[in-house]
C-alpha cells in the first residue's frame, strides 16, 4: 500500500488555466494557452497567465509615491520593483487608492513579495493580493479597436480623454471591467520607427465572467474581422 | 441616457451607480427619541427641488459619494461642505 501522503515520483506538475477556452492548447510556463497566431489588423488575446498583484493603500501616501502612478494613469515600472531582477511589470492605478500589477507569467509569487517589502518600510496601513487566478485579462490590439470597444462601453475612448497610458473602470457590455490603454510598440507595429504603436487595451475582470466578456468582444469585433491570438507578448 | 458625475471618475452613464437616497445629519443614538429614529430610518423629504443625495460608484470606482441633485430636472452639483454646514444652522 502507499502513503497517500507521499507525492508519487512521477506525478504531473499541475496546470493553470484560464477561465477562457483556449484554440490548439499548448502548455507554457504551467498555463495552457492557445496556439493560435494571427496577423489580422484586429486581435484578441487571453492574456491571463499574466501574474495580476493588488495593492491597497492611502490614496496619496508614500506606497502611492513608491509605486509611480495615480488613480486613472498606467505605467511601466517602478524601478524599485525591477531592482530584484524582476521583469517589468505594468502598474496600474485602478481606483482611488487601489492598484493593479501586471507582471510576466509565473513571477506573482515574487512581484508579491517585493511588493510587500516595499510596503513594509513605508509603515503605511495596506494589502496586497495575488489574483492570478481570480481574474481573466485580454488584450485588444488594432487600429479598430476603439470602434469596436465602443459598440460595447460608454466612455469616450478619444486621445484626448483615454490617451496611452489611461486606466479606467466602466461597464463593458453590461460587466465591470477594469481597462488600460497599453499601445503595442512592437517590430509589427506598423508606427513603431516613427514611435506611434498600435492601439492596444488591456481589459480585466473577474475570472467567473472571463469567457463571457471574451465572447462578447470576439462578437462586437466581427464586423472588423477580429480573430483570436496566443499571447501578444509572447508573439512579440 | 442620464449622466451622472462622480467625484472620482467624471461623468459616467447613470446605470454604473447605485441610488443610496436622501442623505440627512444622522441624530445622536443616545438622545433620540424613536420617533426620530423612525424618521431618519424611513423618511424621506422628497422635494421637488434640491436634494443632498448618496450614490455609490459600484462600476466604477465602488466609492459612496454625496451629491446635490435637482429632482426636476437631474441638474447636479458637487456638495459645498461650508453652504452645507450654514444650511443645517
Ligand atoms: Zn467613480
Amino acid at each position: 500500500m502507499s502513503d497517500p501522503n507521499t507525492p508519487t515520483p512521477n506525478a504531473p506538475t499541475p496546470i493553470a488555466r484560464s477561465p477562457i477556452a483556449p484554440i490548439n492548447p499548448r502548455v507554457e510556463n504551467g498555463w495552457e494557452v492557445s496556439d493560435a497566431r494571427s496577423t489580422a489588423a484586429l486581435t484578441i488575446a487571453d492574456e491571463t497567465p499574466l501574474a495580476k498583484v493588488a495593492v491597497r493603500a492611502p490614496f496619496a501616501g508614500a506606497i502611492a509615491g513608491l509605486l509611480g502612478v495615480g488613480f486613472g494613469r498606467a505605467a511601466r515600472g517602478p524601478a524599485s520593483l525591477q531592482a530584484d531582477g524582476l521583469p517589468e511589470a505594468l502598474v496600474v492605478g485602478s481606483g482611488p487608492g487601489e492598484w493593479l500589477v501586471l507582471a510576466a507569467p509565473g513571477t506573482s509569487p515574487a512581484v508579491r513579495q517585493r511588493l510587500e517589502a516595499l510596503i513594509a518600510g513605508t509603515g503605511e496601513f495596506a494589502s496586497v493580493v495575488d489574483l492570478t487566478h481570480g481574474r481573466a485579462l485580454m488584450r485588444l490590439r488594432g487600429e479598430d479597436s476603439p470602434a469596436m470597444l465602443a459598440k460595447v462601453c460608454a466612455i469616450d475612448l478619444s486621445d484626448d480623454v483615454v490617451g496611452n497610458g489611461a486606466a479606467f473602470r466602466s461597464s463593458v457590455a453590461r460587466l465591470v471591467t477594469d481597462i488600460v490603454r497599453d499601445d503595442c510598440f512592437d517590430a509589427r507595429s506598423a508606427g513603431a520607427a516613427r514611435g506611434d504603436g498600435v492601439r492596444s487595451y488591456l481589459l480585466h475582470c473577474e475570472r467567473s465572467s472571463g469567457q463571457y466578456l471574451f465572447d462578447a468582444l470576439l462578437d462586437a469585433g466581427a464586423e472588423f474581422g477580429i480573430e483570436v491570438t496566443g499571447s501578444v507578448r509572447a508573439a512579440g | 441616457m442620464m449622466l451622472l458625475t462622480c467625484p472620482w471618475c467624471g461623468p459616467r452613464n447613470s446605470t454604473e451607480f447605485r441610488f443610496g437616497g436622501e442623505s440627512h445629519p444622522r441624530p445622536r443614538p443616545d438622545a433620540a427619541t424613536p420617533e426620530e429614529w423612525r424618521d431618519y430610518l424611513y423618511f424621506a423629504t422628497n422635494p421637488r427641488g434640491w436634494s443632498r443625495e448618496t450614490w455609490y460608484h459600484g462600476s466604477g470606482c465602488r466609492r459612496y459619494f454625496a451629491i446635490e441633485r435637482h429632482t426636476e430636472t437631474n441638474e447636479h452639483r458637487a456638495i459645498d461642505e461650508r453652504r452645507a454646514a450654514e444650511a443645517r444652522r
